[in-house]
């Protein structure tokens, strides 16, 4: 009786597993063979045209990395920064105790109160206006948890006896730091950021208003211009394109350029942090 | 402390100042983290208070009717409330089992050989952008539903409910896994050694170590739930009634905020009430994230 | 009473615990090397000699714990009570409840002192809160933790010290009631008070159950073994009662090792 119900319980849970995997690589696939369809170099390297009824995706793409790349710019500096005053300098004080209440806080902030707050502070508080930098600072923002937790995690596993054969030489703490500890973290949080990226590249509601556009003709090429992104493309060409049944293939296509985009930057950072917990 | 002060005096002559610089930026570059935080409550306070120019708390908390672009604007959040709840507690009961089934087949039942293989891939999944699942639901599922039921509109409560639940499951099912492997492997030996099988040792001794951070992986997806936007604002139908079905379509706070905030003017009433959601939606999350560090604080002292 | 006298009665001719040819392999590594010995019913065995010698994975090979290790394969037989362990229509469930265990490092599960016990009954289909309290009672008697938990069996048993965590743990399996309680360096987690009780706890033991213990600490093995089994890289240099293992030992081996560690 107990050994029946064993195996039931074990046929249960292969079950489950086996019946969520392939219905969750039923859907990617059915996506990835109706976006393959759409897709060319051309689809890539081409903006939109005809009132988002044809051609491609370059701009969003552009626009996407471009928002990646300054978002990351404002939150690696502070995340590390953070990481680094976790693990070297805090003290057991009601300083530490806020902060990481606050980190804690902010990590569980919705993403469309971020969009909120990045409209009444970048955008209309410091007269941003809607544009990408208003976007990649509301996303850095969004990130900003996971970089610290991130970067403190790297800086906590570099061994005691590095700091201490350091300061055996005579080093002061911030050489320590600077010479020591900041390059045995750095590809745990290079690993950081790449994850990071991953998380903010395919968000969508915090950009809806602080600075995506609907459509624009080029890239994007100051800080206060307003951006393409290619996750609110889609949402665009899904609910407000002018042609929604007959642009399915080109919905398609974009779906898969971002999931590409968005699962190749993460299973890079999941690979390398899955050596990087083999090597502990 | 002191003796380490005392050292520093002695052999820090030149590497003094370095050190209070790094210091000094490291603190001050924290503190930017709190600020973030601070502003974030500061604003949302600061734009949501004026709404109640245009209409008291109570009607706003139970106002049936929402029609704000009306003259006089009618505020009423009960239904996006009702329907915000409604859709986090539905896909909860669809992801919260699933997700533990999953963490326990990958956690106690998969061979090693699979594990290495299925853990990144469910990590992987959870990087899947909400918008996909969006996508998905007003592309496939709702013309399925819209068919398979003979309904109105396949976009409702059911559609949104079960993609937010399917979402759920890499981000909540890694984090319990990794809760179950964190109970100790001789307590797993313990039971196997009185005779217990497989089963029993999962249901009788894991299981119990790893509640805490089964409970704090699910309350993080019940956080993530309430809080995702793009999903119910592109399948869940975007109706402000109060549900009477499964397939009535919902319009959760999330997705009011998304769809409303771009067409109203700033400093309207509306535009007002929508800070003031985002600030229900705000408090809801602080409260599921203090109620998972007083879960964190005790398994602690245990 | 004269436990030396009772040593001598007992019959090596039944033996509880008969191995026979037995070889460990963990993936293409012989770990243990054709076995063939004889434990008598209601004595304690002590297994010594250095560490990675064999002498854990052979305890574990008395109740298939081994089953858990990946590539683990062993040939040849066990017989406990007759019944040979390795035949392939073997109950491992209903195995483990004849062959209880107590690790190295005390392992209570993160319940109360009592459920703790009750544990393995309950498993066993025990329902009857009566019969349950009974066994638990009997079981920290038997262990000699009663006396100082009794009036806190629904604190957790993690809350107990390193010493009284591992009685809790020896309670815990012989609430089963096993025939054999296998022991794996039960005392090297704990401070010499502890490892005192426990010791004295083991010659009670066997009164009711056979015992075999693994042991780094030579002095352990000849204060509470009637035999003594010596290992070395997976075989079994020399077995025999303790006695003439620690004063007359038949191999060169078996002399080093002892001297070495005393002298």
């Amino acid at each position: 009786m107990r050994r029946l119900v064993d195996k039931l319980v074990t046929l249960v849970f292969w079950g489950t597993a086996l019946s969520l995997g392939a219905l969750l690589f039923g859907v990617l696939g059915f996506v990835a063979h109706r976006g393959w369809e759409a897709i060319s170099w051309d689809f890539i390297f081409e903006p939109p045209r005809n009132g988002m009824t044809a051609g491609g995706v370059w701009t969003p793409l552009v626009g996407t990395l471009e928002l990646i790349t300054v978002s990351m710019g404002a939150t690696i500096p502070v995340g590390v920064g953070t990481g680094l005053y976790f693990s070297e300098y805090a003290a057991d004080s009601l300083f530490t105790h806020v902060l990481r209440q606050s980190i804690r806080a902010l990590a569980g902030v919705p993403s469309v109160v971020f969009g909120l707050f990045g409209l009444s502070l970048f955008v209309i508080f410091l007269g941003f206006g809607s544009s990408m930098l208003s976007a990649s600072l509301t996303l850095a923002c969004l990130s900003l948890p996971l970089m610290v937790t991130a970067s403190e995690q790297a800086f906590r596993a570099v061994p005691r006896d590095y700091r201490d054969a350091s300061y055996a030489l005579g080093a002061t703490k911030w050489q320590t730091i600077r010479k020591v500890v900041l390059p045995s973290a750095a590809s745990t949080i290079i690993t950081g950021v790449i994850l990071s990226i991953g998380r903010v590249a395919g968000e969508t509601a915090p950009i809806i208003f602080t600075g995506a556009a609907f459509y624009t003709p080029g890239a994007a090429r100051s800080l206060f211009d307003e951006v393409m992104a290619l996750p609110y493309h889609v949402y665009v060409l899904a609910t407000a394109g002018t042609n929604i049944q007959g642009t399915r293939s080109l919905q398609y296509g974009a779906i898969l350029v971002l999931m590409g985009l968005v699962l190749g930057i993460s299973s890079v950072g999941v690979w390398m942090r899955a050596r990087l917990n083999r090597g502990k | 402390m002191k003796k380490g002060k005392k050292d520093r005096a002695v052999y820090s002559h030149f590497g003094g100042l370095g050190d209070k610089i790094a210091a000094r930026t490291a603190l001050s570059v924290s503190t930017v983290c709190i600020l973030i935080m601070g502003f974030i409550l500061y604003f949302l306070v600061k734009e949501s208070l004026p709404v109640l120019e245009a209409a008291t708390f109570s009607q706003l908390f139970f106002g049936m009717d929402w029609y704000p672009q009306e003259a006089p604007p009618a505020l009423g959040m009960f239904p996006l409330i009702v329907s915000s709840l409604a859709v986090t507690f539905l896909s909860s009961v669809v992801g919260l089992p699933v997700s533990l089934a999953i963490a326990i087949f990958t956690a106690e039942i998969a061979p090693r050989s699979l594990r290495g293989v299925v853990k990144p891939l469910l990590e992987l999944l959870g990087f899947l952008p909400s918008i996909v699942f969006g996508f998905l639901g007003m592309a496939v599922t709702a013309p399925w539903l819209q068919e398979r039921f003979g309904l109105l509109t396949g976009l409702n409560m059911a559609n949104a409910s079960a993609l937010l639940g399917i979402m759920m499951i890499p981000i909540v099912g890694s984090l319990a896994d990794e809760a179950l492997c964190a109970v100790p492997q001789e307590l797993r030996g313990a039971s196997y050694a009185l005779g217990a099988t497989r089963w029993e040792t999962i249901r009788r001794v894991v299981l119990p170590s790893a509640l805490p951070g089964i409970l704090s992986a699910s309350l993080l997806g019940v956080m993530r739930a309430t809080g995702e936007t793009m999903v119910v604002l592109m399948a869940a139908g975007g109706a402000a009634i109060i549900p009477r079905s499964l397939f009535d379509p919902v319009r959760p706070l999330t997705s009011t905020i998304a769809a409303e905030m771009g067409e109203t003017p700033v400093g309207s009433a509306h535009y007002h009430a929508l800070f003031f959601a985002g600030l229900i939606l705000l408090l809801i999350t602080l409260a599921i994230n203090l109620l998972s560090s007083k879960i964190e604080a005790k398994s602690l002292k245990l | 009473m004269d436990k030396t006298q009772t040593k001598s009665d007992r019959d090596f001719s039944h033996p509880q615990v008969r191995t026979e040819n037995l070889n460990l392999y963990y993936g293409a590594d012989r770990v243990l090397q054709s076995l063939s010995f004889d434990i008598p019913r209601g004595c304690v065995a002590a297994f010594i000699g250095p560490s990675g010698c064999g002498k854990s994975s052979y305890l574990r090979c008395l109740n298939r714990m081994n089953d858990f290790i990946p590539g683990a394969r062993a040939e040849g037989r066990v017989l406990i009570d007759g019944t040979d362990i390795y035949a392939p229509d073997v109950d491992v469930i209903a195995l483990r409840r004849r062959v209880g265990m107590v690790f190295q490092k005390p392992n209570p599960f993160p319940m109360s002192i009592y459920e703790n016990v009750a544990y393995g009954p309950r498993l066993f289909g025990v329902r009857d809160r009566e019969v349950l309290d009974e066994t638990v009672r009997s079981s920290l008697e038997g262990a000699a933790l009663w006396g100082e938990v009794k009036d806190k069996l629904n604190t957790p048993g993690t809350g107990l010290s390193g010493g009284q965590q591992q009685r809790l743990c020896i309670a815990r399996a012989i609430a089963t009631e096993p025939e054999v309680l296998l022991m794996d360096e039960p005392t090297s987690a704990l401070d010499p008070l502890s490892t005192a009780r426990i010791e004295e706890l083991i010659r009670d033991l066997k009164s009711r159950f056979t015992v075999a213990i693994v042991t780094h600490n030579m002095q352990q093995a000849a204060r509470i073994s009637d035999h003594t089994a010596f290992f070395l890289l997976g075989e079994l240099v020399e077995y025999g009662p303790t006695s003439q293992i620690f004063t007359a030992p038949e191999d060169k081996r078996t002399e080093d090792y002892i001297t070495g560690r005393f002298g």
